[in-house]
């Protein structure tokens, strides 16, 4: 039990290791938006473009089967995202999102064509939507996650975060092992614990 | 020489990977909420209402905006005892409406500027959503006005602090498994295995 603890602590470490770099380094990024290097919305190219679409077919009833159907026609895949609310039946204004891409579609078939906006942004976007990127928007049932690959670095995500829990049991059931450092591991441990703790439940409590 | 430094390394991995065990527990397990649009709650939400009248506001509040109008409200908020981290105001005709938050605890409060009256709703949303907003806190948003108090302003430093120390750890972690010469191999092929697994999904997804 012990030794495949031991083993399987770092197995998981080495395998999940550039998730966490991801995860770790983005997060930072996310916290210091004064930070300048890692711009990377002011810094985008941004290319527009219109296109002739047909209108979709009978089989596209709702919102998101139409904005797929506009997608194929338009050779876009990636995550929609509905920001607007829709008044004309002819008309369907959303965005696509992927990791690096954002597409801002206007379709009106009445006239038979789509205008594009998109934008792309640099690696330091790619990483910092990666850390975000779920396909979910919080309180809004209408944006939920309707792309495969939306699904799959969703999933990676679960993954990741199921491997970070194993990687923390891990080392304490490894810690409670060594019986010279049990104390010194207990100051830390507990040192951590209480400032989580506060921050977490004492606050409310305090406040 | 080597050996020193080893233990040494050990010892800091070791320490330091107890010590942000419960940060890293509130990151990982908030993840699931996020990716899955799921707030558990263990207790039902609890809402109470309260009405503070004969405020002393300042002539010029209507005027302000941003940060100047955070510093303003925070005597006010004291005042009516609503202590927290103020987030994004909004303006109606003759109404501020002030949302503060501490983890668990989402406060509204709504201040009529023409009677002088404000109406404070106090929302209790549990332990899940507290896990949730430290995960955000501080994040990209509102960067002139955020970690407007204290208590969030601290969480940000051991939110980096998380994020440093996990990064110290995984590149311990690299050295400590290297040095155990019997899981070179099998390590070398889950680091590789990693990796691809890594570039694969983040290339899938953002191309």
């Amino acid at each position: 039990m012990e030794r495949w603890n031991r083993k399987l602590h770092f197995y998981s470490g080495l395998f999940l290791i550039f998730f966490l770099w991801l995860f770790a380094f983005s997060g930072l990024l996310l916290n210091h938006p004064t930070w300048t290097f890692h711009e990377h919305w002011k810094n985008r190219k941004e290319t527009n473009y219109e296109r002739a679409i047909a209108a979709p077919g009978p089989d596209a009833v709702g919102d998101l089967d139409q904005a797929h159907d506009i997608m194929r026609q338009l050779g876009i895949e990636g995550d929609i995202l509905w920001t607007t609310t829709r008044t004309d039946p002819g008309l369907l204004e959303f965005q696509v999102r992927r990791p690096g891409h954002f597409f801002f579609i206007k379709a009106n078939w009445t006239q038979g064509s789509a205008t594009v906006r998109q934008a792309d942004v640099n690696l330091w976007g790619i990483a910092k939507f990666l850390h975000v990127f779920s396909g979910n928007v919080a309180d809004d049932p209408r944006n939920r996650r309707d792309w495969t690959l939306t699904y799959l670095w969703a999933y990676s995500m679960d993954g990741v975060a199921a491997g970070l829990i194993f990687m923390v049991l891990s080392s304490v059931y490894m810690w409670l092992q060594l019986p010279k450092k049990r104390w010194t591991g207990a100051i830390a441990l507990g040192l951590g614990c209480l400032s989580c703790g506060l921050f977490c439940l004492g606050l409310r409590w305090l406040f | 020489m080597k050996g020193r430094f080893y233990r040494f390394t050990r010892d800091l991995h070791l320490y330091f990977g107890l010590f942000i065990s419960p940060f890293v527990l509130v990151f990982s397990v908030s993840v699931f909420f996020f990716v899955h649009s799921w707030t558990p709650k263990l207790v039902a939400e609890t809402a109470a209402t309260r009405v503070v009248s004969s405020l002393n506001l300042p002539t010029d509040l209507p005027k302000l905006s941003g940060r100047p109008l955070v510093d303003a409200l925070k005597p006010i908020l004291e005042s009516m005892n609503v202590p927290g981290e103020i987030g994004f105001i909004q303006r109606r005709v003759e109404t501020l409406i002030i949302p503060v938050s501490i983890p668990g605890r989402a406060t509204s409060v709504s201040i009529d500027l023409a009677r002088r009256e404000a109406t404070i709703v106090t929302r209790e949303t549990g332990l899940a959503d507290a896990l949730m907003t430290l995960h955000k806190s501080p994040g990209g948003h509102g960067q002139t006005i955020r970690m407007n108090w204290f208590a969030m302003k601290a969480w940000g430093w051991f939110a980096d602090a998380t994020a440093y120390l996990t990064l110290f750890i995984s590149v311990s972690g690299i050295y400590l498994w290297y040095m155990l010469r019997a899981e070179r191999r099998i390590g070398f092929l889950l680091l590789v295995a990693g990796t691809l697994t890594f570039l694969g999904i983040a290339y899938a997804v953002s191309h």
